[in-house]
């Protein structure tokens, strides 16, 4: 008996859980798959067969694809410098690489757009120094996205990653070095492997954040970039189709479930490390 | 000029104070030198020094007459074996092993070769395609062994390798390990702070204290004859008496009893010093020579033999006595410093 007491504690969180997520997630995918013909799966395949839809789609996982790779490379030196920090310095350091964290994500994307824009300072720079004639169309493009995409998860990189370097022994460089590696090779054969885990929790955290980010496609993709979280707004809001609705965000759940799988495949291949069969 | 030579290192890693201070070394070709002393003494220092990770702020690091001082680690090709084995724990052994020959571009069936055969030197066999999370503590410390010397380094560094075994694989592994420095004739430095570990396994030892060597001698010299309080402390001696020079074999104690002692020293106020074991306990009318009286007043237990501390006029005497005749506290006994026994430092 006592046993199976301990089974109530489960009980309020399951209660939140199903009120809150199971049952709004019901209610989403239910109407998109039970038409007046039956269970069918048409209203995703004639989302696909429009080329807007799909266009829209690719470009969500473009903007998501680069601003990991990106975030990844920024990342991963400046973690591991982070990582061989002395301990004071790099509590401030890691302050500072969070600190974007702190604002408003429209702030954020309001500061983009008066650096990015027509008349913001990019712009005025080169113009000035005359490298080019006119302004460059920089605000309103993927580019403008993927930017204020990187400054947005970047820090969630950055804190993931330092994290895991943390734990890499220093006498593993040592040890590489001994053996005849420079500093470069040393890092690539030895800490960027075993830094893996961390990129690949580092790049579902940004995938995923910026396969559903809306704030800052919306401000700095404008109307013509729509990715598939805006193109959910615009939907319900401005349309008011709610099954169209629900079938993009199901396609958004989907994509984003298998990009974790896909990444944690990856991983597993790549870690070898023999640790399950120890 | 000898093959390796430490020579006037100073180290210091504020400016201030020295780790290292005017070090000397020097090594013969195929010698197993041991770097022995208590912690924080620059043991670590010194090897951190001649790997390559430490520049010293003062000195010449002189190996087969070639300056590596400033040379980069990576270019020094030494074998390292770090305390925590340091193995890249997503590399299997074979890859561990293969590390460095792979950087020296060795062919790819020269590799197969030469990680065959030195694993099956180092007793790994079979264990090829493990990882470092599956082999036990023994089998790492082997394979950390197998790669510092599959690349044919021109020194072999090994910092406190067996401090992280039991008792017993500690005892196998350095008879394995002087036993493969002596079939590879490899120049070795081992850094410890067991004595009994660094006296059965070097050719020399190099006893440290306060960032310079206190004595570097073979390791019978060291336990027969420390030259220093330090050395002689360090390797088991107590009983440290002070004495007044009478003659080259007599000195005299603080209440005017004489000692004699077979190896004179040339200090005028030297200390005589004796291991507790070599200390006799004799019957009161016994004529022997250096006889001291005193009462016991503590008794310790040691397994093969009690230690006793007794109360002299000379101060606290630390003396080991048989288990067949058993000493009671407050019991009055005489014992005898024999007169070989004695070390004045």
């Amino acid at each position: 008996m006592k046993n199976q007491m301990k089974y109530l504690l489960l009980v309020p969180g399951i209660i939140l859980l199903a009120v809150f997520l199971v049952m709004p997630l019901l209610s989403i995918f239910l109407p998109t798959i039970f038409t007046e013909a039956g269970v069918t799966l048409d209203s995703y395949i004639q989302f696909f067969q429009d080329p807007l839809n799909v266009r829209i789609f690719i470009r969500t996982l473009r903007v998501a694809l680069i601003t990991t790779i990106i975030c990844v490379f920024l990342a991963v030196p400046a973690a591991y410098y982070m990582s061989r920090c002395k301990q004071s310095v790099k509590g401030i350091l890691m302050t500072i690489s969070i600190f974007p964290l702190l604002t408003n994500s429209v702030i954020r994307s309001f500061a983009w757009i008066t650096i990015l824009g027509r008349n913001g300072i990019i712009n005025q720079i080169l113009t000035s120094i005359g490298i080019v004639e006119e302004p460059i169309q920089m605000l309103y493009t993927e580019f403008a996205i993927v930017i204020g995409s990187v400054y947005l998860f970047l820090p969630l990189m950055l804190t993931t990653l330092a994290g895991v370097m943390d734990n890499i022994e220093n006498d593993m460089m040592e040890a590489a070095e001994s053996l005849g590696a420079n500093r470069l090779v040393a890092f690539l054969k030895v800490i960027l492997p075993l830094s893996l885990p961390g990129i690949i929790v580092g790049s579902t955290l940004v995938f995923t954040g910026t396969l559903s980010a809306y704030t800052t496609p919306q401000l700095l993709g404008g109307n013509s970039n729509t990715v598939m979280a805006t193109f959910i707004y615009e939907k319900s809001m401005s349309l008011g189709d709610w099954e169209g609705t629900s079938v993009i965000a199901v396609i958004m759940i989907i994509t984003t479930v298998i990009a974790m799988k896909v990444l944690n495949t990856i991983a597993n291949r790549l870690d070898k490390r023999g640790g399950d069969n120890a | 000029m000898a093959f390796f030579n430490l020579q006037d290192i100073n180290v210091s890693y504020d400016k201030k104070n020295n780790i290292l201070e005017g070090l000397n070394l020097e090594i013969e070709k195929g010698e197993l030198v041991s770097l022995l002393g208590p912690s924080g003494c620059g043991k670590t220092t010194t090897l951190r020094v001649v790997a390559g990770f430490i520049e010293p702020t003062h000195g010449q690091f002189i190996l087969d007459d070639t300056d590596m001082t400033k040379v980069p680690v990576h270019k020094r090709n030494f074998g390292l074996v770090f305390q925590s084995y340091a193995l890249f724990p997503h590399l299997s052994v074979f890859d561990n092993v293969a590390f460095g020959l792979k950087l020296q571009k060795v062919s790819k069936e020269e590799i197969k070769k030469r990680v065959e055969n030195i694993l099956e030197v180092c007793d790994l066999k079979g264990f090829e395609k493990r990882f470092p999370k599956q082999l036990s503590g023994g089998q790492r410390q082997r394979v950390a062994l197998a790669r510092a010397l599959v690349v044919e380094p021109k020194l072999l560094l090994l910092d406190e390798p067996l401090s992280n075994l039991d008792a017993k694989l500690r005892i196998n592994m350095r008879v394995e390990i002087k036993r493969l420095q002596r079939k590879l004739g490899i120049t070795t430095i081992f850094v410890t702070h067991d004595q009994e570990e660094c006296f059965s396994i070097s050719d020399k030892v190099a006893v440290m204290n306060g960032g310079v060597i206190e004595q570097y001698d073979t390791p019978e010299n060291i336990y027969r004859t420390p030259k220093t309080e330090f050395v002689a402390r360090f390797i088991g001696f107590e009983n440290f008496i002070d004495l007044k020079r009478k003659d080259a074999h007599t000195y005299i104690a603080s209440d005017g009893s004489e000692f004699v002692v077979d190896n004179g020293c040339d200090k005028e106020d030297p200390k005589g010093t004796i291991r507790p074991e070599d200390i006799q306990i004799v019957s009161s009318q016994d004529n022997v020579e250096n006889k001291i009286t005193g009462k016991v007043i503590v008794r310790t237990f040691l397994g093969k033999s009690y230690q006793y501390e007794l109360d002299t006029p000379l101060g606290v005497i630390v003396v080991n006595g048989s288990s067949d005749h058993v000493l009671q506290a407050q019991d009055t006994v005489c014992v005898s410093l024999p007169k070989g026994k004695i070390v004045l430092v």
